[in-house]
């Protein structure tokens, strides 16, 4: 019988060893030799019967002279853009993206093995094999897909007017060796860390996966199905073509957005944002901390209830009561300004009392779920904390500040980071009901959310710009929580979101 | 052992002051919707609103029940989406929770950093309504409406936090050894003692639903699949459901109750899940424990 750790001290053996060099050496050579063949002068596509082609294509003379034979996959988009084939837009940008990809994983899987010594203990170098053979089959699916794109052209246009480079055959061949030896070592590292693979895991825990199932089809439909949409941003949408033959416009929608909305776009969103979160936080933080000394169980259950309430109310309740407050013939507040003899106020045509009013609506609906938040971390926080600190003479101010504010901390970290990861996402719904289509307002209530949901319901042609504005919300948001979750993580592993 | 502390009094008064003004200024808005929703229009446009009816009447409520079926169907129509929604939801959150609560599952991080991900990346709206409208085809269809919202990212990690929290990795280990699988763990094991966590989901889940106006909006086709909150956001804008109404129940339009009616659907529309709440609240501040993506 032989037990894993005997296995791996053979593996330990010196011809073992050297046979194990060699092994990565070979990796090392795939991973350069598949970077190399991914530059620019390598062609994987080739335009092989020009003047029929371009004829077919319908193109005119001068773009004609534009174009140039040869074409790597990272640079076909612009023949694509050049010569406005929206047909083959989706394809080039999906396969771009891939090859992009791929080459990331083959460079961090060389960074990987560079920093292989200061890796966590046990894992070996199991984590730089699966970045190496993700980046295999990365490339590999690069060139598979794009000689699907060259045979789908040429079936689209009815004769052969692209024809694959070598580069193009040279890619899979390396790959698989790669991926194929990589298996290899894997396999007595393996052993060596006593780490098992997903066909290990999945006979093990095939009932966790089963349980896996809805939430993995719900999450493909709604989220990361959507999300090849993203290549709208890059197109003049139309619903006249087929939803992804579009033509490919580059980043023109981009460069009408930063020419027109979107620093202000951005300016609103992230200030209602960083408002909200502030304020919101400190008033839901003061009003648990007052709430959980409240000693009476009836009295604090009441209000706990009672401002809670307010997070039941729909945003279309919202919307009725907003204006019922702030119309100007009947509004609540006009009625109380002329009964003491003042002018009345036209809420509705004055943009800057808006954030004002947005504001605090959005407080009103949400120090009570907040509060709630932080309550339940109060309410776990040992008694025995206080009472120690009374007999050392601390008075309640100063139990709140060195006792219940520190141990919050956590809490408050927690809820601040998936706050900024919703930074650029403002909240739809509370904007746009209470300020609908109201024009006039824009100026200082328009966000990202409701600009774009203007765009989706009222112009239909503008979806691609649309897209664009929905991408660059994503991605700033995106770089955010990235970066404030880093910073945080390297203070401080323990606060780290993920 | 009792130790007087002197700024005790001081922080009583701090504390009585702000909650009262917090908990007066939270309830107020709704005792303006119920009193306005018992006052007569006229009244209304001749001194406003106020805190209480000054002329009770009921001529609102009469005016939206003379004509019950539109309001009946959006009804209906809510507490289908806000069921099935509830009930399905519940069920793949938790699922999904108890798997990335597991310790012994290798892909949890990974499998709950993917969920997470959705909500800091994604196609946004226009590529998300283009799924549902052009390449599934679901426009106007009941399931497009209540299918988009069936997981919430967050009440997936709320749950998660929850389970990882009432039942001890020791506990399932012995079941285990006990010779338990994974079914029987989650049946026999977990899910009794989830009661508050199951309470507060459910609860975020309901509401998210009853209030739902956003999906109804893109994707109905016709006023059959309304929500209700859509149905009201329509009677709200549109002067045109008031005149229809007025209509029917053979009134003039120039007396049609136009402020109190919106008033009374707005009061009958949030009942329901204002009900729910005092039945859930003692499990909810157990229930809510925020805690990180990665487990």
């Amino acid at each position: 019988m032989s037990s894993p750790i005997s296995t791996a001290r053979l593996a330990q053996g010196s011809d073992r060893r050297t046979d194990e060099r060699r092994k990565l050496i070979v990796l090392g050579l795939c991973a350069i030799l598949v970077l190399v063949l991914f530059l620019p002068f390598f062609t994987w596509i080739r335009v092989a019967d020009q003047d029929a082609l371009y004829s077919a294509m319908g193109l005119k003379a001068s773009v004609i002279k534009k174009l140039t034979p040869d074409h790597s996959i990272l640079t076909f988009l612009s023949f694509v853009e050049t010569s406005k084939q929206g047909v083959l837009g989706f394809w080039s940008f999906l396969l771009l993206i891939v090859a992009l990809a791929a080459i990331a994983l083959c460079l961090l899987a060389f960074i990987r093995y560079l920093r292989r010594n200061r890796v966590a203990e046990g894992k070996g170098m199991l984590r730089t094999y699966s970045t190496f053979q993700k980046g295999m089959v990365f490339s590999f699916a690069t060139a598979v897909g794009t000689i699907g794109l060259i045979i789908f052209a040429n079936h689209h246009y009815g004769l052969a007017g692209f024809a694959p480079g070598i580069s193009l055959f040279l890619v899979p061949v390396i790959s698989l060796v790669g991926y194929a030896i990589s298996k290899r070592l894997e396999k007595t590292e393996r052993v060596l860390c006593r780490e098992h693979g997903f066909i290990e895991e999945f006979r093990r825990n095939w009932i966790l996966f089963l349980f896996l199932v809805p939430c993995f089809v719900f999450f493909l439909i709604n989220n990361y199905l959507p999300m090849t949409g993203i290549y709208f941003a890059f197109t003049q949408f139309n619903f006249r073509d087929h939803l992804f033959a579009s033509p490919y416009v580059g980043f023109k929608n981009f460069e009408f957005l930063v020419r027109s909305e979107i620093l202000h776009l951005t300016q609103n969103t992230i200030l209602y944002n960083l408002v909200f979160i502030v304020v919101g936080n400190v008033l839901q933080v003061f009003f648990a901390i007052l709430i959980s000394h409240v000693a009476n169980q009836r009295l604090r259950k009441t209000s706990q209830t009672m401002i809670f309430m307010p997070y039941f109310v729909s945003y279309v309740i919202l919307r009725v009561l907003v204006f019922n407050m702030f119309e100007y013939e009947v509004g609540l507040i006009n009625n109380f300004l002329t009964s003491i003899d003042r002018a009345k106020v036209d809420f509705y045509n004055t943009p800057s009392y808006w954030p004002w009013i947005i504001t605090l609506f959005y407080l009103w609906k949400n120090v009570g779920y907040g509060m709630v938040v932080y309550l339940a971390t109060i309410t776990g926080i040992s008694t025995e904390y206080y009472e120690a600190a009374q007999i050392d003479g601390a008075n309640i101010y100063q139990q709140i500040r060195y006792i219940t504010v520190p141990l919050l901390k956590p809490t408050f970290i927690i809820l601040l980071l998936y706050a900024l990861g919703g930074i650029m996402k403002g909240q739809f719904e509370l904007f746009y009901q209470l300020v609908g289509n109201n024009g006039t307002l824009f100026s200082t209530t328009d966000i990202f959310d409701t600009y774009v949901y203007r765009i989706t319901t009222t112009q239909p042609l503008s979806m691609g710009l649309g897209t664009a504005a929905g991408l660059f919300q994503s991605l700033f948001g995106f770089i955010v929580i990235v970066l404030t979750n880093f910073l945080i993580k390297r203070k401080n592993p323990e606060y780290a979101l993920f | 052992m009792k130790i007087k502390d002197p700024s005790k009094m001081g922080f009583s008064v701090i504390k009585g002051v702000f909650l009262t003004i917090l908990s007066l200024l939270c309830v107020l808005p709704f005792v303006v919707i119920v009193s306005g929703s018992f006052t007569s229009n006229q009244e209304i446009i001749r001194n406003g609103f106020s805190l209480f009816p000054r002329d009770f009447t009921v001529e609102a409520y009469k005016t939206i029940f003379k004509t019950p079926e539109d309001i009946l169907q959006a009804y209906k129509m809510n507490v289908y989406y806000t069921g099935i929604g509830t009930v399905l939801g519940l069920i793949v959150i938790t699922l999904t929770a108890y798997v990335i609560s597991r310790k012994e599952f290798k892909y949890r991080n990974t499998v709950s950093f993917l969920i997470y991900f959705t909500t800091i990346f994604g196609g946004g709206m226009i590529p998300w309504y283009l799924m549902y409208a052009n390449v599934l085809n679901l426009r106007g269809t009941t399931l497009a409406i209540w299918f988009p919202a069936l997981i919430t990212p967050f009440l997936v990690i709320l749950m998660r936090t929850f389970i990882t929290g009432s039942v001890p990795d020791a506990v399932v280990e012995s079941a285990k050894i006990d010779g338990a699988g994974h079914w029987r763990i989650f049946w026999q094991i977990v899910l009794p003692v989830l009661g508050p966590g199951l309470a507060t989901v459910g609860l975020f889940q309901a509401l998210g639903y009853w209030n739902d106006w956003y999906r109804s909006s893109m994707f109905s086709t016709s006023s059959k699949t309304w929500s209700l909150q859509f149905y009201l956001y329509d009677l709200v804008n549109s002067t045109q459901a008031m005149r229809q109404m007025a209509q029917y129940a053979n009134v003039n339009t120039a007396d049609l109750p136009t402020q109190s009616v919106k008033l009374a659907m707005s009061v009958v529309a949030t009942g329901p899940i204002l009900i729910l709440y005092p039945f859930v609240q003692r499990y909810f501040v157990s229930g809510i424990t925020v805690g990180a993506v990665k487990g």
